[in-house]
């Protein structure tokens, strides 16, 4: 691996002096768009007491559990071993968890926290003084961690430090002090409820059009795509990427939903199950694009939400969102990995794997595996649909990272640090030996894709419903 | 036996504990006052059972990476913190069951175990100014909470012999030091045992709900229909 | 990110390998990026028609087509799109057509 291709080391100074300012937050002051002028997405203003103001809202936010986690680290290390960061930078000391998770820690001591209030400096407790104190913040908490909550899984104490750089990148989203990729996306997602910005009329053709490619490819012309059909069994949401870019997995789902009889639909509006508030750590944002999708369930009468391959869209719909928008969840909400492999469970519909030959390893993403529940049922299906399936170690909720996640993949500016300590990721997708690595998420599809060409390795992503959808054996009537 | 060593070991170290049995219950009431969250989804685990094994994760060095690789680095906590348990245990034996240290087979087992958690204080002292990354985040509490337990352990040892006759020394130092944890400690990261019940009862709590956790319900795929 | 050499001139390319200053793009550079970015030798007359409508599309609206309106206006099947960039639309055509990276999850 390492003769192959030889990292430049990324100076950590390019990325902590990133500046403040942004030409995407000029021109929506500009344009004066709606969530601006609601009060939804927030502006940096260099006038304000951005200072004052991040110590009022890290009070504000603050909950029982993140304040257990300030006060219960003992700096005893021992994360370093688990962060992909510290692994591929062992030399650089603020790779570690303990050291990011510290930049916030120390803002807590100097304010809540007993000791810190009166002898700051025995506790190393100190207060940001300036905003280029909290942009250093910014690109500490929004360019060196994926909030993969691998460290968490690997801490004595129980230390959530993927929470407290939620919580952080939280604050500092309401000071509008966030990297230009994330204040696009949060702007797309309020603006239009989807975070790619499709309209609803390039929503509804592109179904249109997938279903048109499903007649006639299998020359079936009662195979449909539902758009906002009552009484569903199921309301089915997507991740927009799948509209904008690449439909063929909305094509895979709804071939195999009608080969398995199904009674399914999919919102006009609520479709989108990706979650940018995940990112962000903007509470708001999340309750809205969660609530979008639960009302439309409710519309709809469906009788459970079933939720594409998405890794923080699975979280964040399944777990964070009902949480977030304090809404009592009312109906069953499951990844379309749990109905896929109903299907082949009840005999709804039959699978070869013989028509995957390829050998086929699976990556755990790190929001289905740490923060989600999804360990054994992609197995499960993986074992049905394919010949040759190779685990990957370490695995489940051991895994490491796409190295994608957190957002990252919208933060351009945090790429090479990205991609260098992908390191450990390649030589642990090298070392299963398979020519396909599956993952039920399109986060983890990209980050996958971009370091496989980093590091120049023969591999290739896909996704389940590919394989499910390429395994199965078609009776024609 | 002094009135200075009697004092120390018993009305001066009652009114010390009281102090951090007091200092305690106002740490904890400052914790529940930051307001919690609820939870809002249905189960796919057990949250209880979740709980339990998040608290029992430390006794169980095979469900965490680091701990199943690095066996050295676990068999060190694990002795320093038996180390800490029976100093601690000593100051209220000497004052209250000394005949127990008139045994010579607990002394020394008592002696033993504290004289390698003074050798494994000692190396994590090293570890903590050798290594670059955890220099860079220790604090002056760290160094010096360190340095008081490497002490701690070293004044033990000698006093758990009891020997009023040759000196009383290492016993006024072993109770004057344990009256000063006791005061230092709810300020100092040596309370971080206050709050593990709080950090694994929130991690354990969610994950056990999501039944990543412990224990997961069966025939999931099938729930619901 | 290495910077793109067009016929002796230095082209500069984001963190992502997306052109820098998308006013830069002429045919040149869009047939180096497509050597160095998705590992096309030679540009058909399909790979043409699929950037130059990409092209038009974003000079008008200054947003990247969704695949679905490449596939309407060139007549392309998906999976023809997919032949031609094998990194997708946004990753593989977008970018040889000079946009800048698309926002989101990509």
């Amino acid at each position: 691996m390492s003769e192959k291709i030889k990292n430049k080391r990324i100076k950590i100074e390019d990325i902590t002096n990133l500046p403040l300012e942004l030409e995407s937050q000029k021109k929506a002051s500009q344009e004066k768009i709606g969530s601006v002028s609601e009060g939804k997405l927030k502006l940096y203003n260099q006038q304000k007491k951005n200072v004052d103001r991040f110590r009022e809202l890290l009070s504000e936010k603050i909950t029982r559990q993140l304040a257990s986690s300030m006060v219960a680290c003992v700096h005893c290390g021992m994360c370093a071993e688990s962060c992909h960061y510290s692994l591929t930078r062992p030399d650089d000391p603020k790779m570690t968890p303990v050291y990011k998770a510290d930049q916030i820690r120390r803002i807590f001591k100097k304010h809540i926290d007993w000791t810190g209030r009166v002898f700051p400096k025995w506790v190393k407790a100190r207060s940001p003084v300036d905003d280029q104190d909290l942009n250093h913040l910014k690109n500490i908490v929004f360019g060196t961690c994926s909030a993969c909550r691998r460290c968490t899984f690997n801490c004595p104490m129980g230390v959530e430090t993927a929470l407290l750089i939620r919580f952080a990148r939280g604050i500092l989203t309401d000071l509008g002090i966030v990297p230009e990729g994330v204040f696009n996306v949060s702007r797309d997602q309020w603006e239009t409820g989807n975070q790619m910005a499709v309209t609803e009329e390039d929503y509804l053709d592109t179904l249109d059009w997938m279903k048109e490619e499903l007649q006639e490819e299998l020359d079936i012309p009662d195979i449909d795509i539902p758009i906002d059909k009552e009484d569903c069994d199921f309301m089915y949401t997507i991740n927009p990427r799948e509209i904008k870019f690449d439909p063929r997995s909305i094509s895979h789902a709804a071939k195999i939903f009608h080969f398995a009889g199904e009674k399914w639909t999919m919102p006009k509006w609520g479709w989108d199950q990706t979650n940018f508030g995940l990112f962000s750590g903007d509470d708001r944002l999340g309750a809205y694009v969660a609530k979008n999708v639960y009302e439309a369930a409710v519309r709809l009468r469906a009788k459970r939400i079933v939720i594409s391959e998405c890794g923080h869209g699975y979280r964040s719909t399944r777990w964070e969102g009902y949480n977030w928008a304090e809404y009592d969840q009312n109906i069953p909400t499951e990844s379309v990995i749990l109905t896929l492999m109903r299907y082949i469970q009840k005999g709804m519909i039959k699978v070869d794997p013989a028509k995957n030959p390829e050998p086929v390893t699976f990556h755990d993403s790190c929001n289905l595996a740490r923060s989600g529940d999804l360990l054994e049922a992609p197995r499960w299906v993986l074992d049905k649909v394919c010949t040759d399936y190779r685990e990957m170690f370490p695995n489940r909720r051991e895994n490491f990272c796409c190295t994608g996640g957190g957002g990252l993949l919208s933060m351009a500016e945090y790429r090479p640090l990205r991609l260098e300590v992908a390191k450990v990721k390649a030589e642990q997708l090298e070392a299963t030996g398979a020519k396909l690595v599956c993952t039920i998420c399109h986060n983890c599809v990209d980050g996958l894709t971009d370091l496989i060409k980093h590091y120049k390795l023969d591999m290739k992503v896909v996704q389940i419903l590919e394989l499910v959808s390429n395994s199965m054996v078609i009776r024609m009537p | 036996m002094s009135d200075l060593l009697r004092i120390l070991e018993n009305e001066f170290q009652i009114i010390a504990i009281s102090f951090l049995i007091f200092v305690y219950i106002l740490r904890i009431v400052w914790l529940f006052r930051f307001k919690s969250s609820k939870e809002k989804t249905y189960p796919e685990g057990n949250a209880k059972a979740g709980i339990a094994y998040s608290m029992l994760n430390v006794a169980m060095p095979w469900t965490m990476e680091t701990t199943r690789k690095k066996h050295f680095f676990y068999i060190q906590f694990v002795l320093f913190h038996l180390g800490v348990t029976l100093a601690i245990g000593a100051t209220f034996i000497i004052p209250y069951w000394p005949h127990l240290f008139e045994i010579k087979a607990i002394v020394w087992i008592f002696q033993f175990i504290v004289g390698v958690a003074f050798i494994v204080g000692l190396f994590r002292l090293y570890r903590r100014l050798a290594d670059a990354s955890i220099r860079l985040i220790s604090s002056w509490d760290d160094y010096f909470s360190l340095i008081l337990m490497i002490l701690y352990f070293a004044v033990a040892f000698l006093a758990i012999p009891i020997n009023y006759q040759r000196s009383e020394w290492p016993l006024i130092l072993f109770f004057a030091l344990t009256a000063f944890f006791l005061i230092y400690v709810p300020f100092s990261k040596i309370g971080h045992y206050l709050y593990y019940p709080f950090t694994r009862f929130f991690l354990g709590r969610t994950m056990g709900h999501r039944g990543v956790f412990a224990k997961k319900k069966k025939n999931r795929s099938t729930e619901g229909l | 990110m290495p910077d793109l050499e067009v016929k002796g001139k230095k082209i500069e390319l984001s963190q992502e390998g997306f052109l820098y200053n998308p006013q830069e793009w002429d045919d040149d550079v869009a047939r180096a990026l497509a050597k160095a970015e998705e590992g096309i030798e030679d540009m058909s007359e399909d790979h043409w028609t699929v950037i130059n409508y990409i092209r038009e599309y974003f000079l008008e609206k200054n947003l990247a087509p969704m695949v679905r309106k490449v596939c309407k206006n060139t007549g392309f099947p998906l999976k023809y799109i997919f032949e031609l960039f094998p990194s997708g639309p946004a990753k593989g055509a977008c970018k040889v057509a000079g946009l800048p990276k698309p926002d989101g999850c990509v």
